[in-house]
């Protein structure tokens, strides 16, 4: 076998082809000091980023990857998981993707507990295709597809995934680089479905949601704060309706995950097991 | 008076939905195949759970059988509507079992009706009306003239797990059928039961493909039920414990094909099973198996559409989408098993192709074919079974940095790094990419990359492709059948009745095919027939846009049932 050549096992990709000023660049910066601190290298992670702004990460960090189809990565990553328990899968996307185009498979993912980490990049727009409203926009928002203002009412992240199910709940805002850091370890260090919301401003096509507007919404949970208790969680999480966005892990609970559930997974690496050699004696059933 | 000698028989059972008529039915079948039968079986069933007419028939003969009969010799009514639906199948001599007191008939064919007071044998036997399908079993069992032992084992085999209760109950029923026909000596025939040398096995086309699945090393399966496909979950979930598969129950048809493809790219053999429906929402996935270039298996049973269709009756109705589903262009395999021998061998295949070629490869099935249970040769099918896969160019380790996962090579394939091995990283590119996997929009790399994936294509033709099956002298027959798929059944059994020398040519590897030898095949002045159950001949279709060759003479059935032999001699008769 070759050398392994460190130059090769950074995680810093191509120079980020992001708007000046985007949150995502914060974002970039958090997962990569998040998987420094936790001594991984590119060859020992797997990432899946989905389609978006936020998504294109994809060549900016380096890591054993996949670059989804819109909406798909966290339906992808719960097989991708499942077929390599043994590490640790990081997926990362927008609001749209994640809340709008695979909402479906965040229900889901939540009630599954399946063991991932997923950031989402929260900017209440869908950046990459021009500022279109997002599942997260306030109601009443114009955009290029809503000139009249967006009639539905905005998900609520946070209640979303604490009402489905998922073990560990946090927001995070972009800004906010040490904490934000902070959250990706924790979730990934969390064992289940972690699902990190992070506030993400868009420069270029969200004139409402800026750096200045969650520097005065945000707020630190307080201390006395009980992340084990889910009540506590749900309310911190309401306060989203009255614009005041909560920053910190609001939830954080131990439930078995998927893959703790599944015999198949108990020693090995479903990858890295050897093959079922025993098929001929299914023919049995058809005797 | 003496039992007449019988060869072949079809037996045949119907009961409103609810009535256990697929036990019947099953149970039959194993008393024939483990009595030295040749079987072949097949239910019809509507889309209901409660209500509507389920029926269950059996061809039983001392030779090989590969599909149904149009007559039917034995027909098992639990109820009136039975008879008033088959009568028509039945021919003079048929025997017809029922019971005067589930209504008055007026039968118009010359056929023998044997009371079978099934109402007064429950009230004797304190049994529910559920257990009139057993007293049946019994009786036909008798009526073929079968030992009436053989009946007390099955079931005991049978039921045993629902403790001895039960098995007792279900085998004074089918006993007390037995005995009820079995003095009728008048009606009894005497089929050359004996005891076969090797316990037969008996499987439909979704039992061969989880044997074979399992068989080639798929460590992962994932679905969304439905019908015909569902079985093939049912199994499969059934086996994890033994074969330490993982197998899932997903969200929906979109996450079904991700997950699949989400460990597919992280190192594990992967399919999916669905049918037309499903299909369509995993189409913008099978583009980036294609791009991203991850193997992926497809199992796709057919059912009559558009939309929900006849969801428990059978088309060979999506040939042309499954071969052009997915937007862009980019290789894709397409095998189309003909029965269920055949399914066991393209399944085990189908996981190699994936891998070898990493793109998508789909086995298509239908209706009839995943259901159709025949009896086959254990020792092909186990030979196949224990044949051990061909994983192509999955690697494990680098030689060399900086690897390059999209690497340009002559047949088209890269080496494909299993994620996790140390000392690199790559991604699986649903964007154009560089040979390094990022992100690309440069034309001479965009141009680089599409035609390295289309080579593998040619790759393909020339060392996988297999030219359909021919059977008969091409040369001297008068009609030249074409198939593909299940339409291969009946086209067996319909040139075993015909006296005109006659030829076969069966297509499995459907698309893509190689042009030139295809096309070789054609002869002009030469009267080819194309059989298909579909109604805009789709394989006709394909075989113009990609062979050139245009098939003149097409006969095509879309009522959502399979073909019968009858029906092919008529219509080359009529035309
Ligand atoms: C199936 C599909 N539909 C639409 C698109 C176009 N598209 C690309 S990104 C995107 C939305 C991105 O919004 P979001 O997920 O919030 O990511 P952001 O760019 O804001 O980070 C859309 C609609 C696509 N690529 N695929
Ligand atoms: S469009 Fe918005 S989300 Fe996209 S890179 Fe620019 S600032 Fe960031
Ligand atoms: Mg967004």
């Amino acid at each position: 076998m070759m050398d392994i050549n460190p130059s090769s096992l950074d995680f810093t990709g191509y120079t980020p082809t992001w708007c000046a000023g985007c949150g995502n660049w914060g974002i970039g910066k958090g997962i990569e000091l998040a998987l420094k601190k936790q001594q991984l290298s590119p060859d020992r992670v797997i990432m899946l980023f989905d389609i978006g702004c936020s998504g294109n990460m994809n060549d900016f960090i380096n890591a054993y990857a996949m670059h989804t189809l819109h909406g798909r990565a966290l339906a992808t990553a719960v097989g991708v998981k499942i077929a390599n328990h043994k590490l640790p899968v990081l997926v990362t996307g927008g609001d749209g993707a994640l809340y709008g185009e695979g909402g479906n498979h965040f229900l889901h993912a939540c009630r599954g507990n399946h063991d991932l980490t997923v950031i989402v990049h929260d900017n209440s727009v869908y950046g990459l295709t021009t500022g279109q409203v997002s599942p997260t926009a306030s109601k009443g928002k114009k955009s290029r597809s809503t000139p009249s203002g967006i009639i539905e009412q905005p998900v609520n992240p946070l209640l979303l995934a604490l009402t489905q199910g998922a073990t560990f709940v946090a927001q995070g805002f972009t800004a906010q680089l040490p904490q934000l850091a902070e959250l990706i370890t924790a979730g990934m260090q969390h064992k289940g479905l972690s699902i990190i919301n992070v506030l993400q401003p868009c420069v270029t096509f969200n004139k409402e949601n800026t750096y200045a507007y969650y520097i005065k919404n945000t707020y630190k949970l307080p201390e006395d704060h009980d992340k084990s208790n889910f009540s506590q969680a749900l309310e911190q999480a309401q306060s989203v309706f009255k614009e005041r966005f909560p920053l910190g892990i609001l939830y954080e609970t131990t439930r078995p995950t998927y893959q703790d559930e599944l015999p198949q997974l108990a020693s090995e690496a479903l990858a890295e097991r050897g093959r079922f050699e025993k098929s001929v004696s299914l023919l049995d059933n058809f005797k | 008076m003496m039992a007449k000698q019988q060869t072949a028989f079809l037996w045949k059972v119907g009961a409103p939905a609810g009535q256990g008529v697929m036990t019947t039915g099953l149970l039959f079948s194993k008393l024939c195949a483990q009595s030295g039968g040749n079987v072949f079986d097949y239910a019809e069933y509507p889309s209901l759970i409660q209500g509507g007419h389920n029926t269950y028939e059996v061809l039983c003969s001392t030779s090989p059988v590969n599909n149904r009969a149009w007559q039917v010799d034995y027909l098992v009514c639990l109820d009136k509507v039975t008879l008033e639906t088959h009568e028509h199948r039945l021919r003079s001599g048929s025997i017809v079992l029922f019971d005067p007191a589930a209504g008055k008939i007026s039968p118009t064919g010359d056929y023998t009706i044997i009371a079978l007071p099934l109402k007064e044998l429950l009230a004797e036997l304190k049994a529910n009306s559920i257990m009139a399908n057993m007293i049946a079993l019994g009786a036909s069992w008798a009526l073929v003239g079968g030992q009436r032992k053989k009946l007390e084992t099955l079931i005991a085999e049978q039921f045993g797990k629902k403790g001895a209760e039960i098995v007792k109950l279900n085998q004074n029923c089918a006993d007390r059928g037995f005995e009820t026909i079995v003095g009728n000596t008048t009606t009894t025939i005497t089929f050359p039961w004996h005891k076969p040398e090797k316990t037969p096995i008996v499987l439909g086309g979704n039992d061969a493909f989880s044997l074979a699945a399992a068989a080639a090393d798929c460590r992962f399966y994932a679905s969304y039920p439905m019908t015909p496909s569902s079985s093939v979950l049912a199994t499969l979930a059934a086996w994890q414990k033994m074969t330490d598969m993982v197998v899932r129950h997903a969200e929906d048809e979109v996450g079904v094909v991700s997950e699949a493809l989400g460990a597919s790219f992280a190192g594990v053999r992967a399919a999916v099973g669905t049918s037309g429906g499903g299909f369509a929402l995993m189409t913008e996935s099978l583009s980036y198996a294609g791009i991203g270039e991850i193997p992926l298996v497809v199992f796709l049973s057919q059912r009559p559409g558009p939309a929900t269709g006849l969801p428990t009756w059978t088309e060979q109705g999506d040939l042309l989408f499954a071969c052009y589903a997915g937007h862009g262009e980019f290789p894709k395999i397409v095998l189309a098993p003909g029965d269920v021998t055949e399914m066991v061998v393209l399944t085990k295949q189908a996981f190699d192709l994936a891998d070898i070629y990493q793109t998508p490869v789909l086995v298509l099935s239908d209706k009839f074919l995943s259901e159709s249970r025949m009896v086959l040769d254990s020792e092909v099918v186990e030979r196949e079974l224990s044949t051990p896969p061909e994983y192509g160019k999955t690697i494990r380790q680098v030689d060399e940095l900086p690897y390059l996962r999209y690497k340009n090579t002559d047949d088209g394939i890269s080496p494909r790094l299993i994620p996790g091995t140390p000392g690199t990283h790559y991604q699986a590119n649903s964007y154009e990419h560089l040979e390094d996997s990022h992100t690309t929009e440069d034309p001479e790399e965009r141009s680089m990359q599409v035609e390295k994936r289309l080579r593998k294509q040619a790759t393909y033709l020339s060392n996988h492709w297999q030219m359909p099956s021919i059977e008969g002298s091409l040369e001297r027959a008068e009609y030249i059948f074409v198939t593909w798929g299940s339409s291969k059944l009946v086209v067996s059994q319909a040139r075993d009745m015909m006296d005109q020398p006659t030829a076969h040519i069966h297509f499995t590897h459907v698309y893509p095919m190689d042009r030139e030898k295809v096309a070789a095949l054609f002869a002009p002045n030469r009267h080819y027939v194309l059989v298909e159950n579909n109604a805009t001949g789709q394989f006709g279709t394909l075989l113009r846009s990609e062979a050139g060759v245009d098939i003149k003479h097409s006969i095509r059935k879309y009522d959502g049932r399979a073909f019968y032999s009858e029906e092919i001699l008529a219509a080359l008769e009529s035309a």
